[in-house]
């Protein structure tokens, strides 16, 4: 095909490239020409001293895929992938991440350097760190690691790794003295992202010490780690958390205190608090920590189920004893007027939610051990072939199952240390938005349906949650002035029948026929909602009054939604957890078989006896009141909305999410549409607010592009996607499957 | 009657620069059966485009007439037209083709094309600028009237832009039906590895489809621009209509995406205002959109191939 090709390759990848950094040079330039003077930006960023970075970054490019043998040989030794993956997030702590909140803004590392410099009687070991060591240190540790891995030298990768982690500690030793001499409350993340940094260039180290291949196997190496003792990083984990929780982090902060658990105890020694939290406080929480850590490390070393059960009972008892302490010494402090004190669960620091989770994490540990016993010695000796494969496949399945209950460990304990702003994006951007994807994976990545109109049954949900409380023009009968949570069955019945009558004339039609449908449906309601026949809705400016927070009243015990948006957290956890069961099973049964047929050949499937409309009716459907029941939630949540939060691009987004975590996958839906989601609060600290669609519109191609299968993708599409051994899928994907090159 | 025809030339206009985008659309379906998301920010690219250049012959000058305000229009066109090409293949090199080669699942594709038009639409917000109110500077008198019939004023803008879609998508028709690049898609379009087989280079079809379509889009842009305010975020409720356009018409069928346009066009301005020799209109202007919808519902629920039904691309 190179016949009338008149340019050798090399031209085209250096214009590729040439392009490519000025339009990088224009994505982090300064903002917008002016009605006036259109070129300005395009002048301000392109013709500026500054293009000379990104012409480098090109000219970098351009020799990587020019000599891409060279580069790849080097980047397949053992330990280089750790290394650039350790320096990524160095650099990202160093230039994204805030090591310290009070300083706003200039809390990144160099601001929080310059302002430890300033400060006199500063522990020495801060004052060293944020002066040179973290610049030297960096430097040394690279240089060293890659001379390690280059020269092959294992003394060298071992003093890396350990002078890794070393520095690692002293990272975060000194954050925590600059931040406590500093005062304040401190949730920042610099600190522990820079441990895990280190800790990942430790990792480059050990693997360029221990390395006997020339290649690399990263992922062979992290499964070969976690079928060792199923559960030991879980424990591990926990152990490093705890001892933090234990030490050095805030137990108790009103007011810009900083007590560590030392302080608190001594605080609230004779004080109103109960005795348990006292004795909590003294030496029980250390003790139950330490019989937890001793039960754990038994049970992942010996691999008895029996104590892996153990551990996780103890390790909850344990999570319930912190927690009823931590609502002790909070509404003691309240009652007794400590200064600051804001009431039960306010003020509380991280340190007591940070040992919930180490001990989640431990007692996850003993469940992961209990449920994998380990592959005795014997067999792996004995057949080396099949036991390899045992231990391939049973490492994977451990390795999702860890990092699942770490998650959520995260989930139930992260989010009250969270500042309020993250706490209000978790529920009302993040949250609702894995609901929604969790619905509509139903629809497009199981039964094969692209639906664009999603965001119409949100919005039905969430007006007929309006109407029912009474918060739109039009009341309902005033026998029926409901709490939100009696919407939930309306709402879901609602949209089941919006969805039904949407899909039974419509459903017959092909995969882009069905979208451009859906679409016009969404469209269609969110016009309606705008536009206000009989005032119903009240049209843009959105509900007349705010929809109620839900209340679960039995006379002798009683909830009420609306204090703090954990409540709604804690709600959307329990909903989240609801449907990922139902439709965990869903998948597996008769009916999710059946999706797969019809997505897969509808033709095949009918022939084979499946009742393809009913099906995928029923597909439309279950995934229209999962819809409705995220609009219950928001609209009870957030109280106001309009219009505006239905509109199209927000249904697009939602498949977004759905096929940028792995289509078809359930762990995949709510890991895309949590990642999707935070990208756009986090960038609000990083980069112009304007410009974040941008970036993330860059996130999506560059995903797609690398990864097409989304970041966990189903077992089923995955193997569609690589073929399965002996099976050519790549003959069923029509244009995909010519190789470049073949016509001439 | 007046009123009638009023918005009939409104609609016949709106549907001339749907029918060029939605022939964007069509074209890429046809050859890749796959959705161009981004193809609304092509659309886009061609309005800046233009806009740079015309601005720069016109600057801040004001009316323009006569030889010159032809030569403008020309140029306009011709710029529009470049850009939206060389944006278009752009955009195949880097979201579509990658993919193409990896096999990828088609709504991997989708997805990628949803990124790059986000990525698109905000960097031209970034570099130039995010006002809503961008305006070609007066390159003909927009409003003068050409004549007049029945008491309907028809503007010689409204005549330039139809006259210029027509002209476009004939050369078009001609193209993909005449000439060996035409063949070369026209069999991409029927059996791609077959037409491989016969000496078609894919992938170089596959770019000169997407040049051709973005070539189309970005001259639907400079047209809409003139007539119309410019922005950024302008790509996507006509793109949104001209897809709507080209399934209406058969997608993967050019005629049909040039009938698809126009009726779309005319339908939607027509039937919100129903009655329309004076008294209340029927229903308001506001129902636009969901007219539009409906029609395209309807015709897809009694007729789910489209007007014309499929030719270009093969129905699965």
């Amino acid at each position: 095909m190179n016949r009338r090709r008149s340019l050798p390759d090399w031209v085209g990848r250096a214009l590729a490239c040439l392009v490519g950094a000025i339009v990088l040079a224009m994505m982090v330039g300064p903002q917008q020409g002016s009605a006036n003077d259109y070129g300005v930006g395009f002048r301000q960023s392109v013709l500026n001293s500054r293009i000379f970075y990104f012409l480098a970054v090109g000219a970098l490019v351009f020799l990587a895929v020019t000599y891409k043998d060279v580069v790849l040989r080097y980047a397949s030794r053992p330990g280089v992938r750790p290394l650039i993956a350790g320096v990524l997030i160095l650099l990202a702590s160093y230039f994204l991440m805030r090591w310290y909140d009070p300083l706003g803004n200039n809390g990144k590392f160099s601001g929080l350097a310059d302002a430890v410099g300033q400060t006199p009687g500063i522990a020495p070991l801060a004052e060293v760190f944020f002066a040179w060591l973290w610049w030297v240190s960096l430097i040394v540790l690279v240089v060293g690691i890659f001379t390690a891995i280059a020269k092959q030298l294992r003394w060298l990768g071992w003093a890396c790794a350990v002078l890794a982690v070393l520095v690692g500690v002293i990272a975060v030793v000194a954050h925590s003295s600059a931040a406590s001499a500093g005062g304040g409350i401190d949730h920042s993340f610099g600190a522990p992202t820079a441990l895990i940094g280190y800790l990942v260039l430790a990792a480059a180290g050990v693997l360029a010490a221990r390395s006997t291949a020339e290649t690399a196997a990263t992922r062979e190496f992290v499964e070969r780690v976690m079928a060792f003792r199923p559960g030991l990083p879980l424990v591990a984990m926990g152990l490093v958390l705890g001892v933090l929780a234990l030490t050095v982090a805030t137990w108790f902060a009103p007011q810009q205190d900083n007590a560590t658990l030392v302080d608190a105890s001594s605080l609230f020694a004779s004080s109103a608090a109960s005795g348990l939290s006292e004795a909590f406080l003294a030496w029980l929480g250390y003790l139950i920590f330490a019989v937890v850590l001793l039960l754990g490390a038994a049970a992942v070393w010996t691999g008895q189920k029996l104590l892996g059960y153990l551990t996780a009972a103890v390790a909850g008892v344990a999570i319930v004893l912190t927690v009823v302490t931590l609502h002790d010494i909070s509404k003691t402090a309240f009652e007794a007027g400590y200064p600051g004190a804001g009431g039960p669960w306010q003020d509380l620091g991280s340190g007591g939610w940070l040992l919930c989770i180490a001990l989640f994490s431990i007692g996850a540990g003993g469940f992961v051990a209990a449920r994998r016993a380990p592959v005795s010695a014997g067999t792996a000796s004995s057949d080396g072939a099949t036991a390899n494969g045992r231990l391939h496949q049973m490492g994977a399945s451990t390795t999702t199952l860890s990092i699942a209950l770490f998650g959520i460990g995260l989930a139930l304990f992260y989010p009250p240390t969270a500042t309020t702003f993250w706490q209000q994006a978790l529920v009302t951007d993040i949250g609702v938005y894995v609901l929604l994807a969790i619905g509509l994976n139903v629809v497009i990545g199981w039964a094969g349906l692209l639906d664009l109109g999603y965001i119409a049954f949100y919005a039905l949900g969430s007006y007929t949650t309006a109407y029912l409380t009474g918060s739109l023009p039009v009341k309902p009968p005033s026998w029926l002035n409901l709490s939100p949570l009696w919407a939930i069955p309306a709402a879901i019945a609602v949209c089941l029948i919006a969805g039904v009558l949407l899909g039974a004339p419509t459903l017959r039609l092909r995969g882009d026929y069905l979208a451009i449908v859906t679409l016009g449906f969404g469209e269609i309601i969110r016009i309606i909602a705008v536009n206000n026949p009989g005032n119903f809705t009240n049209g843009p400016r959105g509900v007349e009054s705010a929809v109620p927070h839900p209340v679960i009243d039995l006379g002798f015990f009683r909830i009420e939604w609306g204090g703090n948006q954990l409540q709604y957290w804690y709600l959307l956890l329990t909903l989240v957890a609801i449907l990922f069961i139902l439709f965990y099973r869903l998948e597996g049964s008769r009916l999710g078989r059946a999706w797969a047929a019809v997505r897969e050949d509808e033709v095949a499937a009918q022939a084979s006896g499946v009742n393809t409309t009913r099906v995928k009716l029923l597909a439309f459907a279950i995934g229209a009141s999962t819809s409705g029941l995220a609009g219950v939630f928001f609209a009870s949540d957030i109280g106001y909305f309009n219009p505006q939060n239905f509109i199209l691009a927000n249904s697009i987004l939602i498949v977004a999410y759905v096929v940028f975590g792995g289509m078809g996958s359930l762990i995949g839906a709510i890991a895309g549409a949590a990642a999707l989601t935070w990208l756009p609060n986090f960038l609000r600290d990083q980069v112009p607010s304007e410009d974040r669609v941008m970036w993330i519109g860059a996130v999506l191609v560059v995903m797609m592009v690398f990864r097409p299968q989304g970041l966990i993708p189903a077992r089923r599409r995955e193997a569609e996607l690589t073929g399965l051994a002996g099976h050519d899928t790549s003959v069923r994907q029509g244009v995909q499957a010519v190789p470049a090159g073949e016509g001439v | 009657l007046t009123d009638f025809l009023n918005y009939l030339m409104l609609g016949l206009t709106r549907g001339s620069m749907y029918a060029l985008i939605a022939l964007g659309y069509t074209l890429v379906y046809g050859v890749l059966q796959l959705i161009n998301f981004a193809h609304s920010e092509v659309f886009m690219a061609g309005a800046f485009g233009s806009f740079l250049v015309v601005n720069g012959i016109v600057g801040d000058g004001g009316n323009v007439s006569g030889l010159a305000s032809v030569f403008v229009v020309l140029a306009g066109l011709a710029s529009g037209a470049l850009t939206g090409a060389v944006v278009a293949y752009g955009l195949e090199r880097v979201a579509y083709r990658p993919l193409r080669r990896r096999g990828a699942p088609k709504l991997a594709f989708l997805i990628s094309a949803i990124g790059a038009s986000f990525f698109l639409s905000q960097l031209f917000g970034k570099v130039f600028n995010r006002l809503g109110n961008n305006q070609f500077p007066d390159y003909l008198n927009k409003n003068a009237t050409l004549f007049t019939i029945f008491g309907a004023q028809v503007k010689l803008l409204q005549v330039v832009i139809i006259v210029a879609a027509l002209l476009l998508m004939f050369f078009l028709d001609r193209l993909v039906s005449g000439t060996k690049l035409g063949r070369g898609i026209r069999a991409t379009a029927e059996d791609a590895p077959t037409a491989a087989l016969m000496g078609v280079d894919i992938d170089r079809t596959i770019s000169r489809t997407f040049i051709i379509g973005g070539a189309l889009a970005g001259a639907a842009g400079f047209l809409f621009g003139s007539a119309f305010v410019f922005t950024n975020t302008m790509g996507f409720i006509p793109g949104i209509k001209a897809f709507a356009a080209a399934v209406l018409g058969g997608i993967g069928n050019i005629r049909g995406a040039m009938i698809g346009g126009l009726l779309l066009g005319v339908a939607e301005n027509l039937i919100p205002t129903a009655p329309w020799v004076g008294g209340e209109a029927w229903i308001g202007q506001e129902w636009t959109d969901v007219v539009a919808f409906v029609i395209l519902i309807l015709i897809l629920v009694f007729r789910p191939t489209g007007i014309l039904g499929e030719r270009l691309g093969r129905a699965a």
